[in-house]
């Protein structure tokens, strides 16, 4: 009796005969809730689909094996970054024509996000949120060093003497506190040369590690051991607690400055004194004017596995949550901003950051840049946190990490390039054929 | 084995070296529990709270709430627990004992291959596996993670074979002179001597299962088939951080139940791996 | 073939049939498709396509490759002779009859209880180089230490320094000793009271009588033991992957075989690599569980052999 219990227990089929589309998503916690109500309302607007959302984690892993497997859902939330090696594989259905049908075009959608729905001439997703990084910056701590506390810098050059201002050591030498280090939150190591005017691929037919802009990148870092120490330099940064701690070293007063993505507001709000006063400011670049609003941009998109049952179905969805209404009540439960051009007034007033503006702004900035579109981003992307790693502990000197990173890279990439262009034809001739 | 032992400092001396290392294995735990009373301000402070401010013991019922159906997780994860109990204690008891009370030309050399499956490294085989699961129409069930159980893994049956090779010759011997077949002498001869040692192999699947995070991940695709395991990934949250204090109380939920069973089974469980023929 | 070893085929084979019939569909099958795989170019998602050796020829030249084979010798290196040692040390002790035995047992086993990512957050936290409990119980020993030897010996930013971070997880590991802890107890029950009786009527000591009485007796125990420990430790995974959120630690000092394995598989739709690391791994663990078996082969006792 108790072998029947879970497998053939009936619960009420809350779809009662509607298309069930099913939907998996990486989101937890309270942005997993966000989308659970968007879910809820597209289910109560109708009565012909019922979207079936489950939130789990690891979705890449799963997403690959069941697309694999033929079994895939409906309907997955994956990063952007993942669509060329899924789009390459054969993983994703093409949307364009139904894009189109629907007539959604890419101007609804603030450019970079459209751009980073398409891959090889075809679109892939839509955007479910995006998100992009600025400088974060505590005001009391600039005061404190003297330093106009609305005045954030601009260029690298001003951050690295504002940085000389912020530095406080405690009586043995040690560092007590400082006014940047890239190593906190360390989430973009590989994007560094973008804020020196790098570039990590040349658009066409080779990655470009070893480009003037990155080895600058990785020179500045190189900077930060000689002038510290490595082993002070360690030191200092394993006495930083947890990102989603008060001990945050942002929080507690040991970094003044930190380049984060928008989400970075959550963290405050959970975990800062309450008397944190903050700003949020372009993160600053080498050339103010060439290099002006530099911005690391991310989106999650709204994909339809290869295989999908109801692709139609879960279209419907996808429209759905790229309507003005809908997308802003997603983006203001998740506290991120609208990927949509249009975007209402209330928003802004209902939007709990007050700095959620800038960040608006920065993603139309045309130095808004993703990471490369490539099918092995993963891998290089690995290979050059490990490079930045080697400069950062003194271990390598930037042009020689990087010239490491190039070579073995390259071969990655041709690759890909080569399994590309064995499965084009194929895969191009079955594309044309959407639904 | 030292029961007699004469000097008289012995036990107190061992008893204070076990007492310490066991602080040692304990501290982990004990900051997990502590952890899941604390608010969420107070997880990861520096320096480290041994004791919450005011014990939170709301988490608990938060944790359970945050986690989706909690029970449905619950009695899906006992589901699988005794069907793969089942299953692995039959099936590995029959191989075993196959593999060692009787001689067939070709055993040993099996034996080893049988040995050899352990060392395959499972995501190489995972691809063809859940092909194999899914052309089954198996996926998104419960079957994937029960129906292996009932083959006989190689873990469990090279448990039991060196329990069965601890068994005298003579007690199979005597029974065949009596004219019972191999399968009634596996019956009534020597499973009821190692009934301790299938409560082992019992003990080690229940835990395996019940922590079992991979196969669930893989397998399962509707919510209501989650498992407690696969349920604790809904604290991390990609970026509004980790909810510690759920985690840490939700864990430990999970931890109890093995815990408690453990704890009243550990004497049999221990001596019943014991071969009992070989005490006098 | 005799009458007899007819039958006892016969039966032999009823018996294994469930294992059998597993082995069948659950690891040839999958194990052929995986070892022609890795002859080919395969994401998963489109058909393989052969390309003969190339799969090999590129491990042979991958820096990468061979750092994740040296991590996870050097893991296997330290963690098993470790743990060997420290599980048959608990488990005589738990042997002895003291008061609270069943409560110590329990204690000892309770790590092993503990779910996957639990542990990995836990020891993350242990590990920490300023707040962790791990250096807190070092920093007064070293201090001592370094007053009596004029020595600066510092703990170490275990997870942030590549020296160290394999010590970390190494840790990590020998905190679940308890399955082998249990186990051993178990093999310990089997060892005949009247031994060691008859060894204290000849005044042998308690060294002498582990020495000769013991150890023999349950080797078969230390040698699945072993054996477990050498295919567990080579395929170590779980818990370095959650620790360092999937990054490969410091300079991929926490990169191991079965790590790479996943990620040229899953982050890198590079199957058919994957399936060459996979064989690598494979090859590696039989040729070391065939010379343990090898080694050990004229020291294991067994009571009905």
């Amino acid at each position: 009796m108790l072998l029947a219990l879970p497998g053939c227990r009936q619960s009420p089929d809350p779809s009662q005969g509607r298309v069930v589309v099913e939907y998996w998503e990486k989101w937890t916690g309270f942005e997993a809730d966000a989308m659970r109500a968007v879910v809820d309302d597209f289910n109560a607007s109708q009565n012909r689909i019922y979207v079936d959302y489950t939130s789990t984690s690891q979705i890449d892993r799963k997403l690959m094996l069941a697309t694999a497997g033929g079994v895939p859902p409906d309907l997955a939330g994956i990063y952007s970054s993942r669509l060329p090696v899924y789009a390459e594989n054969n993983a994703l259905m093409p949307l364009d024509k139904m894009a189109a049908d629907a007539g959604i075009t890419r101007d609804r959608y603030i450019d970079i996000f459209w751009q980073m729905s398409m891959h090889r001439g075809h679109l892939w997703c839509l955007p479910s949120t995006p998100s992009c990084t600025a400088l974060i910056w505590n005001k009391k701590m600039f005061r404190d060093a003297g330093l106009d506390p609305e005045k954030p810098p601009r260029t690298i050059a001003e951050l690295e003497q504002d940085n000389q201002k912020l530095i406080k050591r405690r009586p043995d030498g040690s560092l007590q506190s400082i006014g940047y280090i890239p190593e906190v939150p360390g989430y973009w190591d590989p994007l560094w040369g973008y804020f020196f005017g790098g570039s990590l691929w040349n658009g066409r037919d080779a990655i470009t590690a070893t480009d003037p802009g990155n080895v600058a990148a990785l020179q500045w870092i190189a900077s930060y051991p000689k002038r510290f120490g490595v082993h002070d330099l360690l030191t200092f940064c394993d006495g930083f607690g947890s990102l989603a701690s008060p001990q945050n070293p942002f929080f507690n007063g040991r970094v003044a400055m930190i380049m984060d993505g928008v989400w970075d507001y959550n963290f405050i709000k959970n975990y800062a004194p309450a008397n944190f006063e903050w700003g949020v400011a372009p993160f600053p670049s080498a050339d103010p004017v060439t290099l002006k609003d530099v911005t690391i941009v991310e989106m999650d998109g709204l994909v339809i596995p290869a295989g999908a049952k109801h692709p139609k179905e879960a279209f419907d969805f996808i429209q759905y949550v790229n309507t003005q209404k809908p997308m802003e009540k997603l983006c203001l439960l998740q506290r991120k901003f609208s990927p949509l051009r249009e975007c209402s007034a209330q928003f802004y007033r209902d939007h709990p950051n007050p700095c959620i503006a800038t960040f608006v702004k920065l993603a139309k900035s045309p130095n808004a840049r993703p990471v490369p579109p490539l099918a092995m981003w993963m891998q290089y992307q690995n290979d050059m946190m490990n490079a930045v790693n080697r400069v950062w502990t003194g271990k390598a000197q930037p042009e020689q990490a990087l010239e490491r990173v190039q070579e073995r890279d390259s071969q990655a990439f041709a690759r890909t390039q080569a399994r590309w262009h064995r499965l084009a034809p194929l895969l191009t001739a079955e594309w044309s054929k959407q639904p | 084995m030292n029961a007699r032992e004469h000097n008289r400092w012995v036990s107190p001396a061992v008893l204070a070296v076990l007492i310490i290392i066991g602080v040692a294995f304990l501290a982990p735990f004990a900051w997990m529990i502590s952890t899941s009373l604390k608010p969420l301000n107070e997880t990861m402070t520096l320096p480290p709270h041994w004791l919450p401010s005011h014990p939170q013991w709301r988490n608990y019922p938060d944790a359970i709430a945050g986690m989706g159906d909690f029970w449905r997780y619950a009695a899906n994860t006992l589901y699988l627990c005794v069907l793969c109990v089942i299953g692995t204690v039959a099936s590995s008891a029959l191989a075993a004992y196959g593999f060692s009370r009787i001689e067939w030309k070709g055993r040993d050399q099996l034996f080893l291959v049988l040995l050899g499956t352990m060392m395959i490294p499972f995501p190489v085989i995972m691809v063809p596996i859940f092909t194999l699961f899914r052309n089954l129409g198996w996926i998104g069930s419960f079957k994937p993670i029960w129906v292996p159980a009932f083959f006989a893994g190689a873990f469990n049956v090279f448990l039991l074979r060196q329990f069965f090779f601890g068994l005298p010759r003579d007690i199979s011997e005597a029974a065949r002179i009596d004219g019972c077949s191999e399968f009634q002498i596996f019956m009534w001869v020597v499973l009821p001597l190692c009934r301790p040692a299938l409560l082992v192999v019992a003990l080690f699947q229940f835990m395996f299962t019940w922590n079992d995070f991979l196969g669930p991940l893989i397998y399962l695709t509707r919510q209501d088939h989650f498992t407690l395991a696969l349920g604790l990934q809904s604290f991390q949250s990609q970026n509004g951080g980790t909810e510690w204090h759920f985690l840490m109380a939700a864990s430990t939920l999970v931890v109890l139940p093995v815990l408690i069973l453990f704890f009243f089974t550990q004497r049999s469980f221990i001596e019943g791996i014991a071969v009992t023929g070989g005490k006098n | 073939m005799t009458k007899a070893e007819q039958r006892n085929l016969r039966n032999g084979l009823f018996f294994i049939s469930p294992w059998l019939i597993g082995f069948l569909a659950l690891c040839v099958y999958p194990l052929a498709s995986s070892l022609w795989f890795s002859l080919c170019d395969y994401s998963a998602l489109s058909p393989a396509v052969f390309t003969g050796a190339a799969n090999y020829r590129s491990l042979l030249t991958d820096g990468v490759f061979w750092k994740a084979l040296y991590n996870t010798f050097y893991f296997a290196a330290f963690s098993i002779p470790l743990s060997l040692l420290i599980s048959l040390t608990l488990a005589i002790l738990l042997n002895f009859d003291i008061p609270g035995r069943g409560i110590l047992r329990t204690v000892f086993f309770l790590p092993s209880l503990v779910p996957m990512v639990c542990l990995a957050v836990l020891w993350q936290w242990m590990l920490n180089g300023e707040l962790g409990l791990v250096n807190n119980t070092l920093k007064p020993i070293f201090g001592v230490l370094n007053y009596l030897f004029g020595s600066h010996l510092q703990p170490p930013d275990w997870l942030l320094d590549a020296r160290y971070a394999k010590w970390g997880i190494i840790f990590a590991s020998l905190w679940g000793v308890g399955n082998a802890v249990v186990i051993y107890l178990a093999g310990l029950q089997d060892v005949p009271r009247f031994l060691y009786e008859s060894a204290d009527i000849d005044g042998a000591g308690f060294w002498r009588k582990t020495w000769h009485i013991t150890l023999p007796i349950i080797s078969p125990t230390i040698y699945f033991n072993v054996i477990m420990a050498v295919i567990g430790s080579f395929q170590v995974f779980a818990v370095p992957y959650v620790m360092t959120n999937g990054t490969d630690g410091p300079d991929r000092s926490l990169l191991f075989l079965a790590t790479y394995l996943f990620e040229n598989a899953f982050d890198y739709f590079n199957m058919g690599y994957a399936c060459a690391i996979g064989a690598a791994l494979f090859l590696v663990i039989v040729v070391l569980t065939y010379a343990a078996t090898k080694l050990s082969e004229s020291h294991i006792y067994y009571a009905g052999k």
